[in-house]
């Protein structure tokens, strides 16, 4: 095939399929055949690739704001970043900060999940005065929390703040509080 | 013994690096270099090096899920089909490719790199190849692709970050979210066409 076109393009879907080791036996034989024979396709799943690295490199430096499980926590932890925790019970609430040393700061939230279908979150700052609102994150009901993990290179530069979180359950025409927590957070000091 | 190595001191990959790029098919490469020998077709080289470098080393990522693996496979596979088109003994050029995919698989299979044929490869072939292996694995602008993950929906966010932080499988992330492996691909292509969207707009998303 020449290296200036490709007939048959492989969609992107698939190149992360493979990428991902989703891809099995002859599929996966047949496709690196066409990866190694088409430059377009090749490029592209380095695009790809690429995208993924960045995305893993934007979490580690404490770029990426996410509501995450505590299964995945347990997995950033045991590849070795360094996170500070803190742990709210519905309506409580933590003086908390981040240290020089901590890759990442999270918030732990127990709720009483078990029936809820979609998960809203809605922040109000109350040191800034500005509130905004988290639609339809992932959550897994049976471990009963939520874990938020905010922007570290942005919560550095907080001196002091206070901020309200709510979970909201969203059913089709209603929504109610599940739980509420607050977040006194004060820049680290030795 | 090609004028280039006696003229110039430096690395033949060195040396050969900034020569221009060639347009032919990946047979003709493949002809040019069998045909040059016992001397090198620098360009023709160069060239192949060029073009197969960043596959093989994606194999080898895909396969080894180590940089430095990925690497030494890249230097091993090259010096191999280098050595085998010098030599004349790739049969079929128009598979260049497929012999190329085939070496690969082989080295990845037997485990000889670090061995004594890897050794005995780099003794008889003295270049150094580096350079060549690097594929210009351009850096991500990561204060765009910042932005573009703090744009993305929440749940697609998630999906990405638990997925990319250790490239896991759907399956895998889908148990910790409680969703189905399905359900977890198309939020992940959801997400990545986003992203890729938003990283590159003029560029079609296809």
């Amino acid at each position: 095939m020449s290296a200036a076109s490709c007939t048959a393009p492989t969609p992107a879907s698939t190149l992360i399929d493979y990428w991902l080791g989703e891809l099995e036996g002859e599929r996966e034989a047949k496709l690196e055949e066409h990866l190694f024979g088409c430059e377009p396709c090749s490029a592209r799943l380095r695009d790809l690739a690429r995208l993924g690295e960045g995305i893993g490199h934007a979490l580690r430096a404490g770029h990426v704001p996410a509501v995450l499980t505590p299964a995945f926590i347990r997995r950033l932890q045991a590849s070795g970043m360094r996170v500070r925790e803190y742990r709210l019970q519905p309506g409580g609430s933590v003086n908390c900060t981040v240290a020089p040393d901590d890759d990442l700061v999270i918030a732990h939230l127990h709720a009483p999940l078990g029936s809820v279908q979609r998960l809203d979150l809605l922040f109000d700052d109350v040191t800034s005065g500005t509130h905004w609102r988290v639609e339809d994150v992932a959550f897994d009901a049976s471990t009963e929390e939520v874990v938020l993990l905010p922007d570290v290179a942005e919560l550095r530069q907080v001196t002091v703040a206070t901020q309200r979180v709510q979970l909201l359950a969203v059913e089709r025409t209603t929504e109610r509080v599940i739980a509420d927590y607050t977040f006194n957070h004060s820049r680290y000091q030795t | 013994m090609p004028a280039l190595l006696i003229a110039n001191p430096r690395p033949y990959a060195e040396a050969v690096r900034h020569l221009p790029p060639l347009t032919g098919d990946d047979a003709e490469l493949a002809r040019r270099i069998a045909a040059a020998a016992p001397d090198r077709d620098d360009a023709a080289e160069a060239e192949l090096c060029r073009r197969f470098a960043p596959r093989i080393r994606f194999y080898g990522l895909r396969h080894l899920r180590n940089e430095a693996a990925a690497a030494d496979l890249v230097q091993d596979v090259l010096l191999m089909i280098l050595q085998k088109l010098r030599a004349r003994e790739v049969r079929e050029p128009e598979r260049l490719a497929s012999f190329i995919l085939g070496t690969c698989r082989q080295v990845v299979i037997d485990g000889r790199r670090g061995g004594l044929r890897r050794e005995r490869l780099l003794e008889t072939f003295a270049a150094d190849l580096s350079p060549l292996a690097d594929d210009g694995f351009e850096a991500l602008d990561a204060g765009r692709l910042r932005e573009c993950l703090q744009r993305l929906p929440e749940r697609e966010r998630a999906v990405l970050v638990m997925t990319f932080y250790d490239e896991r499988p759907a399956e895998a992330v889908g148990v910790e979210l409680g969703l189905s492996a399905g359900n977890v691909r198309v939020i992940r292509h959801r997400g990545i066409e986003r992203l890729r969207g938003c990283m590159q707009p003029a560029e079609d998303a296809s």
